[in-house]
């Protein structure tokens, strides 16, 4: 009879043992700020569908200050979500190559960032344009 | 006590019982074969060769100089049919080694690079990075997975060789994770387990290179060969003795005492050429080098430093920063981790270490031991292709190069004889399992393992270091009979069955003492000086007439070990001065001219 | 001579034989700035109790036998500095997500099946005899997969990845990153067979990109990249098997 006897450590509370992983766990709840955003932009849609009242009852909704300090803790979390989206695509991506020279994992994080950053102004430029 | 029956039983999983163990599959896929190893295969000391592979590969190169390099190395004490034998299969196996996916360093056209390396007249060196062994290792055992007839026994520790009918018939292990003990019977056994430079102080070595199967051989009556011929790397992280590879040097590093003289040149090894030249200065072979930083300690030229001790300086800064992370990434990663030193921009403190053990198991040219059915391999085997003094890179091809020949030989045997007597051999390994169990058992000692084993790595390294004399040689050899003594007095801490390192600390122990004492005796009895035997006695010089001999040591129970001379079978090369440098230049026009 | 240093270690026991649980101890232990956490767990061995069990051998981070937890971070205690703690207290655990055979050992029996089941060897793209010598493989082409080569199988990349600790079937970042290096080699034609592992249910898809893994990783193999990459070749292998005349039938 063998006298081995492996001990099996808990996994409970995994994610408060290392500060690593209290980060991670962090960054990937923000994911769920991107549905609320979602989700509220689907009510949008079915109200804009019940037509004209309805629709214009959800814009004045998107004014109070309830939605506005809604709209601002969304964007604050999205904003980490895209940070922390860009900081891992380094582990993603397959080596790109520059001249022979393997990107850095830095230069691919801000290309990614410069790259994000543009678009959302180039977006929002758009957007003020169409409205005006 | 299970009993488990294989074709062919090979102890020790690093570079040459993995080669072994693939040339006993590829030879023959239905023989089965036990690969036993106290560790896991790739945590096997191979792991930590730094340098190279030695093997001719450029146009300008032959095997006539890979053997002439070889053999002077050796002060004349290699087996020259051996050396003529590796030589000719070293870039074979190299090639071997580059179809499984060894990562060889590369020209720009894709070709294997080669690199220069002390004693070797021409650059012959295969290399990957500053990790060729750790590459070399890896590339045997993913390798050897795919071979459905290899059983392994990861750690699993042998305690000890069957032997009947005047053949080696077996083996027995003990499972670590158990404490369990396995009989594992063969009809040939490979002994691969690596060398016995634990048995120093201050070593490069990993914890695991403790000589204890070359103890258990040598008391089944087999010699060991050559044992005095301990060799000291110059080039070592003072205290831990942490290796920095001898391709720092190849790579054009340089000696500088505390004056930042390039002492090299005071000793043969000159003179200092604008480019390094192979041969000449930090080119020149490890004994001469080690011997070397000792005459500059006497003088008081090197550096004291009350942490680090009296050490020298081996700088790299000249070679650039570049150059140092493609070549010598591990050397960089090394000096900025243990010592906060980067190599670009400060020298590294460095000094002699022990490094590799050049005797052996003695074997005959096809790696058979004189214990029929029993082959011995690598670092802890004497095949005689080291000689007195082993030159760097020729050891990780002598793994590939006589592991596949041993497991050739081993295959041939297994396949033209049976199996022995099961029941006989049970009984025999019961007996061991008693013996090395009985350890735990004893109670009331005031000894600890750890204390003995300190005071056996002092001793060696105050007798048996760089240079020898007889007083001190003495010394060793009654402390040494003092701590066998106290061996027997020694209690144990950890009584269990698993994981039990203390109890099996204590059998490796066991062991060694048997091992020093074979090497201690070996060198009191070498009246000269030759390769890396060096006194200061009397004996200062190279003596043909008597000791152009290897010595070995045969185990006698209860007393000291009996040393025999053996004749040194030379085929090609008479002896000569062996010099270096100008000296060496000369020398080799000379033999040239001679020959025309 | 400057005062003897004493560090305090916290070592994670535990004796199968006769602990039912693991057990704290804590041990006072002289030091030197030059002494590594595994020489401290040494002097330990050798001065206090010759039962504290753990593995270890080349002292120079190549071999990858002492992996231990030291204050809750994988690292290798050979290249780990008692200094750096000092005065602090070190506390030392076995490699988390792993069963404890016994004091700092781990079973790492499930790794090495991982490991041997990613095919690791060369399955040749081309067959070449040895006398036509050496494969040519530029330098560029090295460099394609040489990063991976050089893990050290330590394992403190699992003790990093919380996947592996909640579902111990998962192939892990180690194994993974030795698949993805030979499936890299230019030598070597065997990526195909070993695709059905990369997808399977044990494959790349229980990656949730935590990259801890590469974080702790003492060679910087980046074995999450190496999972990663296989993600997008699954996923690649799965669409275009459609598309291929037999329609995805092997």
């Amino acid at each position: 009879m063998s006298k081995r006897k492996p001990y099996v450590r808990s996994m409970d509370g995994w994610w408060k043992k290392n500060p690593f992983f209290v980060e991670y766990v962090i960054h990937e709840s923000t994911a769920l700020f991107v549905l609320a955003y979602a989700v509220t932009l689907l009510v949008g849609l079915i109200r804009l569908g019940q037509g004209e009242a309805a629709w214009n009852g959800w814009l004045a909704a998107l004014q109070s200050p309830g939605a506005l300090v809604f709209h601002l803790a969304l964007l604050v979390a999205i904003a980490y979500h895209a940070y922390t989206w860009f900081k891992i695509m380094p582990i993603t991506l397959p080596p790109i190559r520059v001249g022979g020279e393997k990107l850095s994992p830095c230069a691919i994080i801000t290309g990614g960032l410069v790259a994000a950053a543009v678009a959302s102004l180039g977006l929002i430029v758009l957007v003020w344009r169409i409205a005006a | 006590m299970n009993i488990y029956k294989a074709d062919v039983v090979i102890v020790g999983g690093g570079g040459s019982g993995l080669r072994a163990a693939i040339a006993v599959a590829q030879s023959d896929p239905s023989l089965k074969i036990a690969l036993v190893s106290k560790v896991y295969p790739m945590r096997s000391h191979t792991v930590s060769a730094e340098g190279g592979a030695a093997g001719v590969k450029r146009d300008d190169d032959n095997y006539d100089l890979h053997f002439h390099d070889t053999v002077g190395g050796g002060d004349w004490l290699c087996e020259q049919d051996v050396v003529e034998y590796f030589v000719q299969q070293a870039p074979i196996e190299l090639t071997q080694l580059e179809h499984w996916g060894c990562p060889w360093s590369r020209t720009p056209e894709g070709k294997v690079n080669v690199r220069p390396f002390g004693g070797m007249k021409i650059e012959r060196t295969w290399f990957a990075a500053d990790k060729s062994g750790f590459h070399i290792l890896h590339t045997l055992f993913q390798t050897s997975i795919q071979f459905p007839s290899i059983k392994r026994f990861d750690e699993h520790f042998c305690v000890d060789i069957l032997e009947e009918d005047g053949r080696c018939q077996g083996i027995v292990a003990v499972e670590m994770a158990t404490g369990e003990f396995t009989m594992i019977q063969g009809k040939s056994v490979i002994v691969a387990t690596g060398g016995a430079g634990r048995i120093f102080r201050e070593s490069t070595l990993g914890g695991i290179v403790t000589g204890d199967t070359q103890g258990a051989v040598f008391r089944h009556g087999v010699a060991l060969r050559d044992m005095e011929f301990v060799q000291y790397h110059p080039t070592c992280m003072p205290i831990t003795g942490l290796l920095f590879t001898e391709a720092c040097r190849g790579e054009g590093g340089y000696l500088v005492n505390k004056d930042g003289y390039r002492y090299l040149q005071d000793y043969g090894l000159g003179p200092i050429g604008d480019k390094p030249k192979n041969k000449y200065m930090e080119l020149g072979p490890r004994d001469r080098l080690s011997q070397s930083f000792y005459f500059e300690m006497q003088k008081g030229r090197v550096f004291e430093d009350p942490v680090l001790g009296k050490h020298v300086h081996l700088d790299l800064r000249h070679l650039g920063k570049e150059r140092l992370h493609e070549r010598l990434p591990l050397i960089c990663e090394m000096a900025e981790t243990f010592l906060g030193i980067d190599p670009a921009t400060q020298p590294i403190p460095v000094r002699p270490a022990v490094h590799y053990t050049m005797g052996g198991i003695a074997t005959d040219n096809k790696c058979e031991t004189t214990l029929r059915g029993l082959y011995a391999i690598g670092e802890c085997s004497n095949v005689g292709l080291h000689g007195a003094n082993r030159l760097g890179s020729n050891s990780l091809t002598e793994l590939v190069v006589f592991g596949k020949l041993a497991g050739d030989e081993a295959a041939k045997t297994a396949k033209s004889v049976g199996f022995g007597n099961t029941d006989s051999l049970h009984k025999q390994a019961e007996a061991i399992e008693k013996r090395v169990t009985a350890f735990k058992a004893q109670t009331g000692g005031k000894e600890r393992v750890a204390t003995i084993r300190k005071e056996m790595v002092q001793t060696m390294e105050d007798g048996c270091g760089i240079y020898r004399v007889h007083d001190t040689m003495q010394t060793t050899c009654d402390k040494l009979a003092e701590l066998r003594e106290r061996f027997k007095n020694v209690e144990l801490d950890d009584k269990s069955s698993v994981w039990n390192t203390d109890w099996l600390t204590a059998i490796e122990l066991d062991y060694q003492l048997d091992v020093a004492q074979a090497i201690a005796y070996s060198a009191i009895n070498r009246k000269e000086s030759r390769g890396a035997h060096q006194r200061l006695d009397g004996y200062e010089q190279r003596d043909d007439v008597n000791f152009l001999k290897h010595s070995d040591a045969f185990y006698v129970q209860g007393a000291l070990p009996r040393i025999q001379y053996a004749d040194v079978k030379i085929t090609k090369s008479q002896p000569a001065a062996r010099v270096y440098g100008a000296a060496g230049e000369k020398a080799d026009a000379e033999r040239k001219a001679s020959h025309v | 001579m400057s005062e003897q240093k004493f560090i305090e270690i916290e070592v994670l026991r535990y004796k199968p034989e006769s602990d039912e649980a693991p057990h704290s101890e804590v041990y006072k232990v002289p030091f030197t700035d030059d002494m590594s956490v595994l020489q401290g767990a040494q002097y330990i061995k050798d001065n206090f109790d010759g039962s504290l069990t753990y593995r270890w051998s080349c002292r120079m981070a190549i071999c990858g036998s002492c992996g231990m937890m030291i204050n809750g971070v994988p690292k290798l205690s050979c290249e780990t500095f008692i200094r750096d703690y000092y005065p602090n207290r070190i506390t030392i655990e076995a490699l988390a997500h792993f069963p404890i055979e016994k004091d700092l050992v781990v079973d790492l029996s499930g790794f090495i099946e991982k490991l041997e089941s990613v095919q690791p060897y060369i399955i040749p793209a081309e067959k070449r005899s040895l006398d036509q010598g050496e494969y040519i493989q530029t330098p560029a082409q090295v460099q394609d997969y040489m990063q991976f080569t050089s893990c050290i199988n330590c394992t403190l990349c699992y003790a990093a990845c919380p996947q592996f600790g909640l579902n111990p079937d998962f192939i892990g970042p180690g194994a993974m990153a030795l698949l993805h290096r030979y499936n890299m080699d230019s030598r070597d034609g065997g990526a195909e067979q070993r695709m059905e592992l990369v997808a399977s249910e044990e494959g790349v898809f229980n990656c949730s990109a935590v990259g801890y893994c590469s974080e702790v990783c003492p060679k910087h193999v980046d074995p999450a990249n190496a999972v990663n990459i296989n993600k997008t070749n699954a996923a690649k292998d799965y669409f275009l098997r459609f598309l291929s005349p037999k329609g995805g039938a092997k």
